[in-house]
């Protein structure tokens, strides 16, 4: 069963009962979840520079982009984890803070240009 | 205490700007550079072939419960025999992967350009960035630091009344190292040579392989309780069929 649009395919085999998963399905689902996160940091980032988000308020909104992240990912999942992927930590937790260093670096880079410019 | 400092844009045209490209650009530099230089590494022939049985081994292992109960044994045993089987390896042999690889000069040379394509580049760019941006404010971190950050973010500006968030150079100079990581695998495909620990763990691991996981793979091989599954197949279809008609 391979989703539409983007690169997700099943990674469980037909039976429900024993919990078989396509290596290369899974890795490749892995991949695609963090790049979105990636490329959503660095979006996440300009973003918060333009808006002016100086200290904690930055690092919530960081944190809040990726829970919409993490709602967006489970939904296209829908819903059922075991269909894509082994566990729920690979969509929820996974590359949070993988993506914390490029959030910051565009929120300085945009909030220097946009602010102190 | 934190009053707003205007900064020259100039500073930003020529310092912000001009580094974020550099450090891009040396990025891919060194992703093409090492993608040129892996082009002859042809490998072992030993080792390709351990690494095949190892795959047949774990297929045999993931699979067992499709094959009848007698021609799981009979494979097992052709895996894992003392005398001939696959997957036995002599304790002799056992010493001798460790001592090549470190002896081999091909693997050392890889390793050592390897080395060098990451450090240099960075050394380098390090001390460009302390000979030209040093002396000033660049930029501004959006953030609040403590005191303690002010000798290594701002190691050129001696005022110690301006604000931790004004950094210089160098702090900018790291934060683009760190954060152009994910740049990087955005746009060049998998994980590129821009990460060292990932490296120095695929390194080390090369070699040493095969013997412990042939015996990994004989161990668990031989662990195995089998069961065929092909008994409950009918009472499974059953139980299926029996909830789509509901």
């Amino acid at each position: 069963m391979a989703g539409e649009g983007d690169l997700r395919t099943s990674a469980k085999e037909s039976e429900d009962d024993l919990p078989i998963l396509n290596a290369e399905n899974l890795q490749s689902n892995i991949k695609s979840v963090y790049y979105s996160r990636t490329f959503l940091s660095i979006i996440g980032g300009v973003v918060a520079g333009i808006w002016g988000f100086t200290g904690l308020t930055g690092f919530v909104f960081y944190f809040l982009v990726m829970a919409v992240a993490s709602l967006g990912l489970a939904a296209k999942a829908k819903f059922s984890v075991n269909k894509y992927f082994d566990s729920w930590n690979r969509i929820l937790i996974d590359g949070v803070f993988g993506g914390l260093m490029s959030f910051v670096l565009s929120w300085a880079f945009a909030y220097d240009i946009v602010h102190i410019f | 205490m934190a009053e707003d400092l205007v900064l020259d844009r100039a500073i930003r045209d020529w310092v912000l700007i001009p580094l974020s490209v550099v450090m891009v650009l040396i990025g891919f530099l060194r992703y093409f550079v090492s993608k040129l230089m892996r082009s002859y590494q042809t490998p072992d022939r030993k080792v390709v072939k351990e690494g095949q049985v190892v795959l047949r081994a774990r297929n045999l292992r993931v699979a067992a419960g499709f094959i009848p109960t007698k021609s799981f044994w009979s494979r097992r045993v052709y895996f894992t025999n003392e005398e001939n089987g696959l997957l036995h390896v002599p304790k002799e042999q056992a010493q001798n992967p460790q001592a090549q690889m470190f002896s081999d000069p091909n693997m050392a040379m890889d390793m050592m350009k390897k080395n060098i394509s990451m450090i240099v580049p960075q050394t380098l760019t390090f001390t460009w960035v302390n000979f030209f941006f040093s002396g000033f404010v660049a930029a501004k971190i959006p953030f609040p630091l403590t005191h303690r950050f002010r000798g290594m973010l701002q190691n050129g500006i001696d005022l110690s009344t301006v604000d931790v968030s004004y950094v210089s150079g160098r702090s900018w100079y790291f934060l683009n190292l760190f954060g152009l990581r994910g740049l990087f695998s955005l746009i060049l495909g998998e994980e590129n040579a821009t990460d060292d620990a990932q490296r120095m763990m695929q390194m080390g691991g090369f070699g040493f392989d095969p013997t412990k996981s042939l015996s990994a793979e004989k161990d668990s091989l031989d662990i195995i309780q089998h069961e065929w599954i092909l008994p409950k197949m009918e009472k499974r279809a059953e139980d299926v069929l029996k909830k789509l008609l509901k």
